[in-house]
């Protein structure tokens, strides 16, 4: 009895565990169900970015080469150390240890973080670009042992600038796209693009296709295996139209007689821009991991402006240079003969005024006027000519408006007419302002490029140029030479008259008894120009009332062609308060010597000294508190 | 001893699908480390071992082993407590016995010999009803090894012992209203546990357990990771050697706590219905072993092993699916462990003994 109830007992509640453990696993048949049929696709989702990762393969840019093939922008590879929040379990933990390990202040790398903490979380957050070996090496081996898996490390090709500031303002340098950029260029942000010169005008040309890497990582991040690799594609080559050779020569004659200032040498015929040069300038490497905010500020804030490029954005008085655009308007105008003789008797009076000359030189015809810079001579054809027909030459020639250079920011060139000052001033204009204008003083304000423009354009026969710095990309199939667009400006012929007297004229300058005869190289027929452009009377107001306390002394200009009766190179050399044109005819004769060296094959001109006991000379290498591109070294 | 026509008695469909169950976890052991490497080799050998243990087990008349149940329990009790002082320490815990060749984790063993005197002692013939001493004797019999386990610490292990109190004692006439009662508690307890009894980073992780994209670097990281190793599977899974999450380590020791999902990513739906059947059969099998047992010591005997198997399993299939929070139990049968494998397979030498002699005297 008692047996069949305990056996009846038992049976009951077997049936309650059966029954309950079957409903268990019931349950647990329709949780996996659920987890794997109906939530399949987000939770495989979710694997997926568990162990896939995509980097980005950064593309090289295009290599860029001077006109004789000579490397000018190349590329390095180097490490960025990021770290990529996405895995990250303790940010400050992370930010301790990689500060510890890579020697970097903990508070910047912190900084660093905060500032991006915006950003996407899988995007890598740079801490340390460029990277050095030894904090590579650290960040590696902690990374091994399972310590950092939100640290990244990334090779990455960056650009490199074997020449440092060389050329600085003309190359560029490039940086990560801005927020407008990244939108109006459909660019992956944090992408590296062209921000200043060549780098920014050719950017399309320059930059490349990024690639993309899908890896398959463990849950350390470590990478197992590859699954699809995008390769990058390499910006293309560019080739400009830079004569290395000239532009080195330029910027060592400018440091070894201490001035700062511009110089562009052009080809006559087709504007090919041999030699452009700024000085003060910087070195494009600083920016090519990214520019700290210290050298970026200090960059900003020097009183000389290092990242202003002279040569197309420096506007200055032309001062005597100027008369070559004088003499020729006044031949081609026919107001005067090469021949006709015009009397300086230290100088002359105009409407009502006295204008004065530098010399007391009597008889003058063209060519000596030029080759003495006989004021008188020029107020008198300046006046003959009239302020519109100076203008209309001054267009005629490139000297007004912009000279149309690949370069963004180009400032225009003023040569002023009735209608100018009109508008500018909305004042008449009188005949004696052209007085003086006839010199380049007054209200001609122009860019050592326009200068450069002129002497290109009188030294071809008449035809005005547009300078070009880029001659040719390579896509891998070959040189090309890039699109350019057709000469705006029709062909002119100047007048043999006009032509052979003012090259006379310039010829004199430097051979003769000229102020030019610093850049008189043997044999090789160089003309040329001086000018001296006031600053003075610009700040006199301001240093009377001393509270300026700028640098006061005059600017010294020579543009040249050379040679004489064939041009090859035409250009101008600035000299920033370098007094007189003869300290620019020092630096011009190193650029020409130079340039004739290396066509004809022969060994380059050393690097010139600067002569001790001329009283011309102002004392070189004024002490500047500048970043040195001048004579820097990285 | 052991007879020749037992032979005829023995439960071969569970012998199958037990074996079919360890192959199985041989498998996925071989999947989730790498091929077969020494934890591979170790689970072979543990696998040998425990036929060994299991048809050790059956040659002994269960009635002859329960009679010398107290023996077994005393043996136990000193192992337990022995490893409290000289056991070998691994990730924080003293569970094992340095025995030279291998490593002995005598809690494992625990869970038969338990049942084993529990079944002795309910399980009597003379006795007709469970009394409130014997529940109190048996509550004291449990918490002995509970506690020398726990004290190790190694709670998850001792809270198996006691499903093995709780079904023994249930079929053993436990009165309804201490199993209401006791549901009763659970019940109420819960939600009170909950506002009162819990930490903040605890109420996080149960919150944090409902709703996974909340924190998924934080507490709830290795739920978050079994769920999305078990629902990336889908129906046909990944694959064998396929899998991502347990291949690449996303979920952690993958060849012991979560072997299960493992299987769930690599085979899917399909795997883890076969893997599941095969569990309910081997339980539903040995159920009816307890159902045809000739006495109660038999019936006892088999439920008590059987309990903490099936508690074991369903806890862990369902800390598998990231479905509860997460405790180092191992999923009998599957999971690495060579003292767990020898165990459980002597366990089921006991299940098969209980049936196989349900006609002799």
């Amino acid at each position: 009895m008692a047996i069949a109830e305990d056996r009846r007992r038992l049976t009951t509640r077997l049936a309650v565990l059966r029954v309950s453990t079957a409903a268990a696993f019931g349950l647990l048949a329709c949780g996996f169900w659920f987890f794997q049929v109906v939530q399949h696709a987000k939770f495989k989702e979710m694997a997926e970015n568990n162990h896939q990762r995509t980097l980005p393969l950064r593309a090289p840019r295009g290599i860029i080469f001077d006109r004789a093939g000579r490397l000018l922008v190349d590329n390095r590879n180097s490490f960025n150390i990021s770290i990529v929040r996405e895995h990250t379990k303790d940010i400050d933990r992370t930010i301790r240890v990689l500060a510890a390990v890579t020697g970097v202040a903990e508070k910047m790398v912190r900084e660093i973080v905060d500032r991006q903490r915006r950003e996407p979380s899988y995007r890598p957050i740079v801490i340390i670009p460029d990277a050095t070996l030894a904090q590579v090496a650290a960040v590696t081996a902690r990374r091994l042992d399972f310590e950092l898996p939100d640290v990244l490390v990334q090779e990455v090709p960056t650009r490199e600038y074997p020449d440092q500031a060389m050329a600085a303002h003309l190359i560029g340098y490039v940086g990560e796209a801005s927020e407008e950029q990244v939108s109006a260029d459909h660019l992956a942000s944090g992408s590296i693009v062209g921000q200043f010169g060549i780098e920014r005008v050719y950017n399309k040309l320059l930059m490349g296709e990024d690639g993309a890497r899908r890896v398959v990582v463990n849950s350390v991040g470590r990478e197992i295996r590859t699954l699809e690799e995008v390769k990058p594609v390499q910006g293309r080559r560019v080739q400009l139209a830079i004569n290395s050779a000239m532009q080195k020569a330029a910027e060592e004659a400018f440091r070894a007689y201490g001035y700062w200032g511009s110089a562009v040498v052009l080809e006559p015929k087709g504007g090919d821009v041999l030699t452009l040069t700024s000085l003060p300038a910087f070195d494009p490497n600083d920016f090519a991991t990214g520019i700290d905010r210290a050298t970026w500020s200090q960059l900003n804030t020097d009183k000389l402006r290092p990242l202003q490029n002279r040569a197309i954005q420096g506007r200055y008085s032309p001062g005597s240079t100027f008369k070559v655009l004088l003499a020729t308007a006044a031949l081609e105008e026919g107001v005067i003969t090469p021949e006709q003789q015009i009397f300086c008797a230290g100088g002359g009076t105009f409407y009502g005024r006295f204008f004065q000359c530098l010399g007391k030189h009597g008889w003058m015809d063209m060519r000596h006027a030029i080759e003495k810079s006989c004021n008188t001579y020029f107020y008198t054809v300046g006046d003959m000519l009239g302020i519109d027909r100076i203008h209309k030459w001054g267009e005629q020639l490139g000297l007004a408006g912009k000279s149309g250079i690949d370069l963004p920011n180009e400032v225009e060139s003023i040569v002023p007419s009735q209608e100018w000052k009109r508008k500018r001033f909305n004042e008449k204009w009188y005949a004696g302002d052209t007085i003086s204008v006839a010199i380049g003083q007054g209200m001609v304000d122009v860019t050592p490029m326009a200068l450069a423009v002129m002497m290109a354009t009188v030294a071809n026969g008449g035809t005005r140029v547009v300078p070009r710095l880029v001659k040719a990309y390579d896509e891998g199939n070959g040189w090309q030479p890039v699109a350019v667009p057709p000469n705006p400006y029709p062909p002119v012929l100047l007048k043999p008259a006009t032509i052979a007297a003012v090259r006379d004229g310039l010829w004199m300058v430097v051979n003769g008894a000229g102020t030019g005869r610093r850049a008189m190289v043997a044999g090789r027929e160089v003309a040329g120009k001086t000018g001296t452009a006031q600053v003075i009377s610009l700040q006199g107001r301001e240093r009377a009332r001393g509270k300026t306390e700028q640098d006061l002394r005059d600017h010294g200009w020579f543009v040249f062609m050379a040679p004489k009766d064939n041009p090859e190179i035409a250009g101008v050399v600035f000299a920033e308060h370098g007094e007189h044109g003869s300290s620019s005819a020092m630096v011009a004769h190193h650029v020409i010597e130079t340039y004739f060296a290396q066509r004809d094959g022969l060994p380059l001109p050393p690097v010139p000294v600067p002569p001790v006991t001329t009283p011309a000379t102002p004392a070189p290498a004024r002490a500047v508190a500048t970043v040195g591109p001048a004579g820097g070294t990285r | 001893m052991f007879e020749r026509r037992l032979y005829h008695h023995i439960d071969w469909a569970l012998i199958g699908a037990v074996g079919a169950i360890c192959a199985i976890g041989l498998a996925m052991i071989y999947s989730t480390t790498g091929g077969a490497g020494s934890v591979y080799w170790t689970q072979v050998y543990a696998l040998g071992l425990g036929a060994m243990a299991l048809v050790l087990c059956l040659t002994f008349d269960y009635r002859s082993l329960a009679d010398k149940s107290h023996f077994f329990y005393l043996a136990m009790v000193i192992a337990l407590v022995g490893v409290l002082f000289f056991g070998a320490v691994r990730g924080g815990s003293r569970r094992w016995l340095d025995l030279g060749a291998f490593n002995l984790q005598p809690s494992e063993f625990a869970k038969a010999t338990l049942a084993l005197m529990l079944a002795k002692m309910l399980g009597e013939e003379r006795r007709s009803a469970l009394t409130n001493t014997d529940l109190a004797i048996a509550i004291v019999l449990t918490l002995v090894p509970f506690l020398a386990i726990a004290r190790q610490p190694d709670l998850g292990t001792a809270v198996t012992l006691l499903p093995i109190l709780l079904v023994v004692a249930f079929v053993a006439g436990m009165p309804m209203r201490y199993v209401y009662t006791m549901v009763l508690l659970a019940v109420l307890a819960a939600p009170i546990a909950y506002k009162f009894g819990l930490q903040d980073y605890q109420r996080e992780r149960i919150s944090t357990f409902l709703d996974p994209a909340q924190d998924p670097r934080g507490a709830g990281y290795q739920q978050i990771q079994a769920r999305i190793t078990v629902g990336s599977g889908g129906v046909w899974g990944k694959g064998y050697l396929e899998g991502t999450q347990g291949q690449l380590r996303f979920l952690p020791v993958a060849h012991n706590d979560f072997i299960f999902s493992v299987l769930a990513e690599e085979q899917g739906l399909v795997g883890v219905l076969v893997a599941l059947g095969l569990y309910l059969f081997v339980i539903m099998r040995a159920l009816d072993a307890a159902r045809l047992a000739k006495d109660r010591l038999g019936a006892y005997l088999v439920l008590g092993v059987l309990s903490s198997f099936t508690f074991q399993v369903v806890y862990n299939i369902t800390m598998s699916a990231g479905l509860a929070p997460v405790k180092g139990l191992t999923l009998p049968l599957m999971s690495y462990g060579g003292s767990s494998m020898i165990a459980t397979l002597t366990g089921f030498g006991l299940i098969l003994n209980v049936r196989m002699r349900r006609f002799t005297n």
